[in-house]
């Protein structure tokens, strides 16, 4: 039997609130399929705000919704069942104009026509205007294509009750001098895990869980891909 | 046999989305598998026959040989007949209609006649309603705010335009809303029916490359326009059931 071709993975990092840690998870998860594919297309749609394009500044591309050119510049390749996944770094001030747009021209249930599969990946906080655009989303996507991720530096207690009832990926907070070194704009994951002998840092360690957690996405999806096609 | 079913779409305003509104209504019609023919009065330049070229003839309305060609044909087996009216001439398109006895026909029963008006934001709309509304005895009239061009009826007050619509017993109010002007201008481009717009179809119907962002925003918009053809019972005019859609279009 051969073997069925996996959906192209569109991951959109996302949250309303501003300062969640967005694109620390987006340069995590795109070093990581970096390192594991050979190569990504990463988008930085957070032009106010430190971001992505700053720190991977050789696979992001920038890219703006607020007018219908750059809709489509953007959309018209996320699209594409090319097999290289995409990452979308979606700024706050941009996260109700991209899935207005993504209801009206029915992104979900086109991709999924296309084999491409959108991850919202929603960094949780606990203020209601995050709980209100949770529920927006959950109405939109489905499990397991709707993630929450609960980042540690930010939230330090518990997620709302209703976002942990779902797929949960979970940031744990590393001490501040570490958060510093990681946030310089120099600093690369994959780079510290080739260059660091010592895999029993705290950091090494941090950043291969986080890679383990992301290639649990990715077999879960593949498992979604391959139980669809035998429908 | 089934009742000839003649549509006319008209305004006596040039720029009000006619031909925007009889391209949705030709695209509702295929969907729904209405047999349909039209006629497109931009004579001798048709603007409707660039969209739905095997279906559109061009003609020209005050010539006696082209009204033989649309009314002596009515009962050619095609259920549906839409005309596009060019701007200024739908007064007097129906004066003709009452001479050669078309009105009276309608009055009958011997035909089901319908009038999609599409009123403009000034004042003059409103005094053109009143006109046509002299022409409306035993036909459907419809009466199309129609926001495609961003219209904001703004010269309008609400009780002058209640006062001219309840003067016609029957009329019935449609709204066509807004759709994203670069896709609009897109499909203007392309030349295409919004429904092959929508299937990434191009004029000869092969694979085009339009923009999926594009083509989603027209069909969304599609969608909405379809939903208010549904809600006055459009097909019902025609005699035929509306086909439930799928999410294609």
């Amino acid at each position: 039997m051969p073997l069925e071709m996996p959906p192209t993975p569109v991951y959109i990092i996302c949250s309303p609130g501003l300062q969640v840690g967005k694109t620390l998870i987006a340069r995590l998860l795109s070093e990581f399929l970096l390192l594991k594919n050979g190569s990504v297309l990463s988008f930085d749609i957070n032009l106010r705000e430190p971001s992505l394009v700053d720190y991977l500044p050789k696979i992001t591309e920038t890219a703006d919704v607020t007018d219908t050119w750059g809709k489509m510049q953007l959309m018209d390749r996320l699209i594409l069942d090319d097999g290289i996944a995409k990452v979308i770094d979606l700024g706050f001030h941009a996260f109700d104009e991209f899935f207005k747009m993504c209801i009206e021209i029915e992104f979900v249930r086109e991709a999924v026509r296309n084999q491409v599969a959108p991850i919202i990946l929603f960094v949780g906080s606990a203020d209601r205007v995050s709980s209100r655009s949770y529920e927006v989303l959950r109405h939109q996507i489905r499990a397991p294509a709707l993630i929450t991720v609960h980042n540690q530096f930010v939230l330090r207690g518990e997620l709302p009750e209703a976002m942990d009832r779902g797929p949960v990926l979970r940031i744990f907070a590393l001490p501040q001098f570490l958060k510093t070194y990681i946030d310089r704009l120099t600093f690369s994951f994959t780079g510290y895990l080739r260059h660091e002998k010592d895999s029993t840092t705290e950091l090494h360690q941090w950043i291969w869980r986080n890679y383990t957690l992301f290639r649990d996405i990715e077999l879960s999806l593949m498992r979604s891909a391959r139980l669809g096609a035998r429908r | 046999m089934a009742k000839p079913v003649v549509i006319v779409v008209g305004a006596d305003k040039g720029g009000v989305g006619k031909t925007t509104v009889c391209r949705t209504l030709l695209d509702y019609f295929s969907v729904n598998k209405v047999q349909t023919r039209a006629f497109d009065t931009e004579s001798p330049r048709g603007t409707l026959k660039r969209f739905h070229s095997n279906i559109t003839e061009i003609v020209d309305m005050t010539t006696t040989a082209d009204q033989m060609r649309i009314f002596d044909t009515l009962n050619s087996g095609l259920s549906v007949t839409v005309i596009d009216v060019r701007a200024g001439l739908l007064s007097v398109a129906l004066n003709s209609l009452r001479d050669i006895g078309f009105l009276d026909s309608v009055k009958s029963g011997q035909i089901t006649f319908a009038v999609f008006h599409i009123l403009g934001p000034s004042i003059a709309s409103l005094d053109e309603i009143a006109e046509t509304a002299n022409f409306m005895n035993g036909a459907k009239y419809f009466l199309v705010k129609n926001f495609i061009n961003d219209t904001q009826f703004f010269q309008w007050d609400q009780s002058t335009y209640d006062s001219y619509f309840h003067r016609i017993k029957g009329a019935t109010e449609l709204t066509i809303p807004k759709l994203n002007e670069m896709a609009y201008e897109q499909v203007e481009v392309a030349s295409v029916s919004f429904v092959n717009f929508v299937a990434n179809k191009g004029p000869l119907d092969e694979i085009a490359n339009y923009s999926f962002v594009l083509r989603g925003y027209v069909r969304h918009w599609l969608a909405n326009v379809w939903s208010e053809y549904d809600r006055i019972d459009l097909t019902d005019l025609t005699g035929t059931t509306a086909v439930p859609r799928s999410s294609e279009t």
